[in-house]
């Protein structure tokens, strides 16, 4: 089963550290084919609205920038305790914040 | 399970080959890290619902399960030579290793390659695999290939007994030893994958934690052995076929046949990884393997938009490159379909024709439906309908049962032309005066008949050809009695239905005794000059060969049973007697021993196996070498000599030229 994990922007810039431990982390679990895809998301992004028949674009940024996804993961485990692990180990390495994981239907 | 558990099963799948790969290292024994392993885990389970799971749960089974092997290295050590510097030692070779990812990764790779190790049944290598590589319960494999428990717990065990019994390296196979090494451990992968895929028994099309659990080994294996194109083109292969299995199945579980599949659902995200891994098969080059291949045929596949734009062409010729690397009747089934593709129907029924006096296809349900298939695409309906039926019949998995049973539905049934030949055989073995014996023996002639020929099939259009072919594939190979008791059945039946000529094509075989052949003299010589080879092995061979008598008795005996001089030794109630080249070894082999089995293992046996106190050797502690492990050795030995390549069996040796 896959489960996307999305995260949170945080306020705390990453450092050298946090990057090769990141780096370790990715390489590790795409070795270990449980990563698929992962990538970190422009802050703001656009916004397609629609209502009725009519369809707005915004260019960010949003007013609430803090929710808004930084990056994601998608990952392919055994099971709802697997996601949770690999999340646990990734929150472990940056720190404070907030990740959401969800599993993906029909895949 | 309760939250706990769950968590301490997800940690362990996630760990388990790291921490199994990490202790193997330290006690050179598969299947001591294993059991070292399970004792972290039974803490863990023990500790972590009252303690909470810890802060990093797999670094702290990681932690305890080396500490647990430092206490068994101490405690063997101590038994042996005292404490010694055991602690410091342990520690400089673990900083020597250190946690370096790479040495952490390589142990990986070399747990994966001891257990796909060629020495274990193939069944062993995909059980031991899913344990140590994939975390699995013996429970959990178990359920997956739908056999009991105790079977694969038995299946496991006996595995680590054979790697510890080989003495089977930790190591990565190096020179020529490496292609055969990495291709076992590729069989296993897609062996698993297979099972997954497509699910040769029970009610679902596929099992996808199978399939799951053979990508992971297969992605793990390219991260472990970036090099081999192989890799990277079974790697291929997998994630391209994963990425169609949404659409293989239909909304009742029926399959759906790739030209019918909605390409929409395939998944793009594994096609795009599948297309990655091909092309780092592809920049690595060299001549393209049977993976690689096979990945080149999935990829033509992936990139036809629909059905009509596949390049059959390219498919059939890629078969063609495939068939002969691994000229297998079920590879030339499949290029048959492709050349059914490419160059119309008629070209992959001639294909289809050939195969179908192929003993290994006798029971393939495949080759019944291909031929069905290219049967109604020419308008031979009425075969075609025998064909789908006949599949059905073989077809072991429920939902392609229905399925080809729906194909042969579709196809109109013509007017009633006389008995078929199920209904024939039914009133053959019903009718009365024949004896229980009698009538077991008949049905079972009858039963692979009709498996072959289809049971629907007009008895009036059944001929003798029908019949030769459905007994050359059954029993072409088999003992010459055993053709001309269904010979007779078969004759029984023609007489009884008036139809005489059923059995024309059926030579009567001469019944001679089947006579093992000894070995050649000039391979003896060859054997016996073999100084390089453990005395023994030589012993043991020699005294097969001048004893003629068998190897469970020669195996079975005590030094205190030899007379050396006499050069005979007692074995149960008669004597086993040698001449001069044994005589010559023997006391070299005895060394001084005065008591205990002859032939001994190489080392003592773990402290989990306790042979009977008869088959061990009371001076050295050592047990009885086994017939499996004397077979094999003899095997491994005269492989180069067997025209066959499969080395010789020790009974072999106890005939006459």
């Amino acid at each position: 089963m896959r489960y996307l994990m999305t995260t949170k922007a945080s306020g705390t810039a990453p450092d050298e550290k946090l990057y090769a431990a990141m780096a370790e982390f990715v390489e590790e679990l795409t070795t270990a084919g449980v990563l698929l895809a992962t990538g970190g998301l422009e802050p703001g992004g656009i916004r397609v609205t629609s209502s009725g028949d009519g369809i707005t674009v915004t260019d960010g940024p949003f007013a609430e920038a803090k929710e808004a996804v930084a990056g994601f993961a998608l990952v392919e485990v055994r099971s709802r305790e697997e996601a949770i692990e690999v999340a646990r180990r990734f929150r472990r390495i940056v720190g404070d914040g907030e990740s959401v994981i969800q599993q993906v239907f029909g895949s | 399970m309760t939250d706990v558990h769950r968590t301490i099963d997800a940690v362990w799948k996630l760990q388990a080959a790291r921490i199994i790969a990490g202790l193997t290292r330290m006690v050179h024994d598969v299947g001591l890290a294993e059991e070292l392993a399970q004792d972290a885990l039974v803490s863990a389970l023990e500790q972590w619902p009252a303690s909470g799971v810890p802060d990093n749960p797999g670094a702290w089974l990681t932690a305890v399960a080396k500490r647990r092997a430092v206490d068994h290295i101490r405690r063997s050590r101590r038994l042996e030579h005292g404490q010694g510097r055991l602690a410091c030692e342990l520690e400089r070779q673990d900083r020597e290793h250190g946690s370096g990812g790479d040495t952490e990764q390589d142990d990986v790779l070399r747990l994966m390659f001891v257990s796909c190790h060629p020495v274990l049944p193939t069944e062993a290598r995909v059980a031991l695999t899913l344990r140590l590589l994939g975390g699995l319960t013996t429970e959990e494999i178990a359920r997956a290939f739908l056999v009991g428990e105790s079977q694969i717990v038995r299946r496991i065990a006996a595995a680590k007994r054979t790697l510890a019994e080989e003495r089977v390296p930790f190591e990565l196979p190096g020179g020529p030893e490496l292609a055969a090494r990495l291709s076992s451990v590729l069989e296993v992968v897609y062996l698993i994958f297979n099972e997954g895929y497509s699910a040769t028994s029970g009610d679902d099309l596929t099992r996808p934690e199978l399939c799951l659990e053979a990508l992971r080994l297969g992605r793990l294996l390219a991260g472990l052995a970036p090099h081999e194109a192989e890799v990277h083109g079974l790697v291929a292969l997998m994630e391209l076929q994963a990425s169609r299995s949404a659409a293989r199945t239909g909304p009742s579980g029926e399959p759906v046949l790739l030209h019918e599949q909605n390409r929409g659902r395939w998944d793009r995200l594994l096609i795009r990884r599948g297309f990655t891994a091909m092309l780092r098969a592809r920049e690595i080059g060299g001549p393209p393997g049977p993976y690689v291949l096979q990945a080149a045929i999935a990829v033509c596949h992936a990139q036809a938009r629909s059905a009509e734009e596949t390049d059959w062409a390219r498919i059939a010729a890629l078969y063609g490159a495939l068939a002969r690397l691994l000229p297998t009747p079920v590879v030339q089934l499949n290029r048959a379909v492709a050349l059914g593709m490419a160059h119309g129907p008629a070209a992959g029924l001639a294909l289809v024709d050939s195969l179908t006096g192929d003993p290994a296809l006798r029971d393939y349900h495949l080759l019944p439906s291909v031929r069905g298939d290219l049967l109604a695409r020419l308008g031979r309906l009425e075969e075609a309908r025998l064909e789908f039926e006949r599949a059905a019949s073989l077809a072991g998995n429920v939902a392609e049962h229905a399925f080809l049973h729906r194909r042969a539905a579709e196809i109109p049934v013509p007017a009633a032309s006389g008995p078929t030949l199920g209904q024939a055989a039914r009133e053959f073995l019903e009718r009365g005066g024949l004896d229980a014996g009698t009538v077991r023996s008949y049905g079972q002639t009858l039963r692979r008949l009709r498996l072959a020929v289809g049971d629907r099939t007009p008895l009036a259009s059944l001929t003798a050809d029908h019949v030769a072919r459905a007994f050359n594939a059954a029993w072409g190979e088999a003992a010459a009695a055993t053709w001309n008791r269904h010979r007779s059945a078969v004759r029984s039946f023609g007489a009884w239905a008036s139809m005489e000529h059923l059995a024309a094509g059926l030579d009567r075989r001469a019944e001679t005794r089947p006579r093992t052949r000894g070995i050649g003299p000039a391979q003896l010589e060859v054997l016996w000059d073999r100084l390089d080879l453990p005395l023994r092995e030589r012993t043991l061979w020699r005294l097969l060969h001048e004893s003629a008598a068998g190897v469970t008795a020669v195996l079975s005996l005590n030094v205190e049973d030899l007379d050396l001089d006499d050069r005979r030794a007692r074995a149960g109630g008669s004597w086993v007697s040698w001449r001069s080249g044994t005589a010559r070894l023997l006391p070299d082999l005895v060394a001084g021993r005065t008591r205990g089995p002859l032939f001994l293992t190489d080392r003592r046996p773990g402290p989990s196996r306790v042979p009977a106190q008869a088959d061990l050797c009371p001076e050295t502690g050592r047990r009885r070498l086994s017939y499996e492990r004397a077979e094999y050795l003899f095997k491994q030995a005269t492989r180069s000599l067997d025209p066959a390549g499969d080395g010789y069996t020790l009974r072999r040796l106890r005939y006459p030229t």
